[in-house]
């Protein structure tokens, strides 16, 4: 059973979206804000709020919601780190529908448990954003990490073999 | 040192939900004494408060990325206090990044588990940090 309709985390589930919903407004203000005055490190700002959805949302199995809360974090980190304004333009009009449709999942995981929005072909809305994700695939860094991309390592199976190598 | 699930423990993480599933998972392994802050920076003083108050805390499980200081900020400052320097601290990261992985280790870490996780792998960590 996904954690979404598992009655022992109801509570967990339904803090997880009220809390999320006070960041998607953050987000759009960013946004919002960023439109007003374009700055760089406004959309590094998005990044790091919307890293906090993230990794909440795996946690709780709102996968479809991590997802684009990953795409949005990686676009926007390397967006803010682009002088293209032309695409900063998409990007950011991007960012927006993606805010919107997580604000939608967010709800329907409050009202009926699951993650689905009516009208909307999310596999394709995030192809769409790979795609953009791509457009920046020039520039290494997508994240807080301190490195590059090159060295990620997908699971905790490769960490844990990482941290013996290390010693731990 | 073995674990002791009665030991004071601090939970950091900016997202008050990642903070309440975290403290669930410890609560099922018999946790008590469960104590939380929102970011790295009242982390820090409240490690500092506690040390001076004469109740310490003996695990630190901590997120990395957070606003005012990050997780491994918080780190580096444990370790650069004779008070803390063999503190247990177990770091959190939703970013599986080889790199980030070393510079942790070196700067001190305990161990490092990544987002998300099952009760099962924090139970597997915390063995390891605290072997019996």
């Amino acid at each position: 059973m996904s954690m979404l309709q598992d009655p022992d985390m109801a509570e967990i589930v339904e803090d997880f979206c009220q809390e999320s919903e006070t960041i998607y407004s953050q987000l759009e203000e960013i946004l919002d804000s960023y439109e007003d005055e374009p700055e760089s490190q406004k959309l590094e700002e998005f990044g790091q709020i919307i890293d906090r959805v993230m990794g909440a949302a795996k946690s709780v199995d709102a996968t479809q919601t991590g997802l684009y809360c990953d795409l949005g974090k990686t676009i926007s980190y390397k967006a803010s780190q682009s002088m293209d304004q032309a695409l900063l333009d998409i990007v950011v009009a991007v960012l927006f529908d993606t805010v919107e449709i997580l604000q939608r999942l967010n709800k329907n995981i409050l009202e009926t448990k699951e993650e689905t929005v009516s009208g909307i072909n999310l596999d394709a809305f995030a192809t769409r954003l790979r795609w953009l994700a791509d457009k920046f695939k020039d520039i290494q860094r997508s994240s807080v990490a301190i490195a590059p991309d090159e060295t990620k390592v997908e699971d905790q199976k490769s960490i844990d073999q990482l941290l013996a190598d290390l010693g731990l | 040192m073995a674990f002791n699930p009665k030991q004071k423990i601090l939970i950091v993480d900016d997202m008050s939900t990642m903070r309440k599933i975290i403290k669930n998972m410890l609560t099922k392994m018999g946790c008590t004494d469960l104590h939380e802050a929102e970011d790295g920076a009242p982390a820090w003083e409240m490690v500092q408060q506690a040390h001076e108050a004469g109740q310490p805390f003996e695990f630190i499980v901590s997120d990395w990325n957070m606003p005012q200081m990050t997780g491994l900020d918080f780190l580096k400052n444990c370790r650069a206090d004779e008070r803390f320097k063999t503190l247990p601290f177990l770091m959190i990261t939703a970013e599986a990044e080889q790199a980030n992985v070393i510079i942790a280790v070196k700067a001190g870490v305990s161990n490092f588990i990544v987002k998300p996780f099952s009760i099962v792998t924090l139970k597997e960590k915390i063995d390891k940090i605290f072997p019996g």
